[in-house]
């Protein structure tokens, strides 16, 4: 069983040994119109749905919390009062029925369960909200390649969409309304394999008060960032010699970065593994899928993953399971 | 020879009896067609008028033979060396790493910022030879020196975990011109963002 919680959802996800996906329950927080993620009321969301969440999982499942060998859930990295809902779900679930327990990291699990689909040694482009980066594992560690210098790509998109009138997510609804055909030049931030969004954001706002139609700037927004994303990617491949392409993350839903992905990957020669939706938002099958395979590989407990990280880094994570 | 990296196939060829590189940029299906073009035609002719610049210093980079914006092409000299992502994992790597230092400040001394001078993108041989100034830039700036610097450390990072290169590059890039500036600006870099916290 894995419990997510870093940011807007909480999710209670059940997977066999096998990989075969037994149930993957989710609660998104949205807030009010206009507001961004308020920590406090995201936590508030998740005590709310968790018990619901759990009760779906078994009725899904038809298991018992007998039939669970494990509890996962995600220490981090993420927002501090989230973070601790999801571990109390776990170890008041964990200690009730006397079941082994383990944090893992978030931004690991999102790769490994590209693994799911097939990939072996796979370059892992996550975009979401608060992460923007591109990882690949190298000795012993899943490092970071590339990274956003600023702010998340989907933060970004998120305040666009805001500061243009929609609510959150804005992402998809940005999608929604991205129409045409024309691009509008907008900053093209590329450093390396490091990205930067705050300036093309913003840009893009002055292209919307300007006079620019919504329709057209959302395209051009999309068109842009993606690219750059898709780019960073690339570069990633190449520098690597990697041969396999996962795509992560809530941003990886957006039809338009998955057309872009797949065309990358076919002009590279290289493979392109996009996870179902429910499997690239945050969600808990991704978190019990990586505990799994963290404990069958003979990973020793300590009492620090029982603790919550919110700054805990890709990179913090020695991989002992491959 | 022939390399597909991420931004162009990069080929020796035959070119005027003598072997050469010849670097196309390669046509991106998954851009925009008007922001393919303006990315190609900007990075062309960047990319060959630093390297001139360079070149005129006595910095050592491939010499420049021709350039074809119809054609998205540079022909350059071929510097027959081994990278230095394979040199350093020689016992040599710390001489490398000097000499590096030493190349990338005298390329910023120089105004200009490789933009992606990772261990893939130096050549050694007789001497250490940068190439791939495909996202190079013209700067000042101790902040877009630092990213330079950011850049070579991650990849130093991700890709050589096993020296403790870090230290060794930075105090030889110390000792060059307006040095200090840059690694203060380094500092507030590393510390910014994601360098030392990651946002949930």
């Amino acid at each position: 069983m894995g419990i997510e919680s870093t940011a807007h959802t909480a999710g209670v996800g059940i997977i066999t040994s096998e990989g075969k996906i037994l149930s993957n329950q989710r609660s998104v927080y949205i807030p009010d119109e206009g507001e961004g993620i308020h920590p406090r009321e995201a936590a508030n969301h998740h005590v709310e749905k968790f018990p619901k969440l759990f009760k779906e999982a078994f009725e899904e499942s038809k298991l018992s919390p007998n039939d669970i060998t494990l509890v996962s859930y995600a220490r981090g990295p993420g927002l501090g009062p989230c973070l601790r809902t999801g571990a109390t779900a776990a170890r008041a679930f964990a200690y009730t029925h006397q079941i082994p327990i383990l944090g893992v990291n978030h931004c690991v699990a999102h790769l490994e369960i590209g693994l799911l689909e097939g990939a072996t040694d796979p370059v892992l482009l996550y975009l979401s909200g608060a992460n923007t980066q591109v990882i690949a594992y190298a000795a012993g560690r899943y490092r970071v390649f590339g990274e956003t210098i600023d702010i998340g790509i989907g933060n970004g998109l998120d305040k666009f969409a805001r500061e243009a009138g929609m609510g959150f997510p804005g992402g998809p609804k940005l999608e929604k309304v991205a129409e045409g055909d024309a691009l509008i030049d907008l900053p093209y931030s590329v450093k390396g394999m490091d990205l930067a969004f705050s300036g093309l954001m913003t840009a893009a706002k002055q292209k919307l008060d300007s006079g620019h139609s919504l329709a057209s700037v959302a395209y051009s927004v999309q068109e842009t960032a993606f690219a750059m994303s898709c780019e960073v990617a690339e570069r990633a491949l190449a520098h690597t010699g990697k041969t396999e392409l996962v795509l992560g993350g809530g941003v990886a839903c957006n039809s338009r970065l998955r057309e872009m992905a797949t065309i990358m990957t076919e002009e590279r020669g290289v493979k392109c593994f996009v996870p179902e939706m429910g499997l690239c938002v945050d969600n808990g099958v991704m978190i019990g899928w990586l505990g799994y395979q963290m404990m069958s590989a003979g990973y020793q407990i300590t009492e620090e993953d029982n603790m919550v990280n919110q700054k805990y880094r890709t990179d913090m994570v020695e991989v002992t399971w491959r | 020879m022939k390399f597909r990296g991420a931004e162009a196939i990069v080929e020796t060829i035959d070119w005027q009896g003598k072997t050469v590189i010849s670097k196309t940029r390669n046509k991106r299906g998954y851009r925009h067609p008007s922001l393919e073009k303006k990315l190609v035609v900007e990075r062309l002719r960047s990319e060959s008028r630093i390297m001139e610049r360079l070149i005129s210093h006595g910095v050592s980079v491939p010499a420049i033979y021709s350039v074809n914006p119809v054609k998205n092409r540079i022909i350059m000299e071929f510097v027959d060396g081994r990278t230095l992502e394979r040199a350093l994992r020689t016992d040599a790597f710390n001489s490398h790493l000097k000499d590096l230092a030493s190349l990338l400040s005298k390329i910023h001394s120089l105004g200009v910022i490789h933009g992606d001078p990772t261990t893939s993108n130096f050549l050694v041989k007789d001497k250490i030879y940068a190439i791939d100034f495909g996202l190079s830039s013209i700067s000042d700036d101790p902040e877009d020196r630092a990213s330079d610097l950011r850049v070579f450390l991650e990849s130093l990072d991700s890709h050589h975990s096993e020296i403790n290169g870090r230290e060794i590059f930075l105090s030889a890039y110390s000792k060059g011109e307006g040095s200090k500036a840059v690694l203060e600006a380094l500092k507030v870099l590393e510390l910014r963002g994601r360098y030392n916290l990651m946002r949930g």
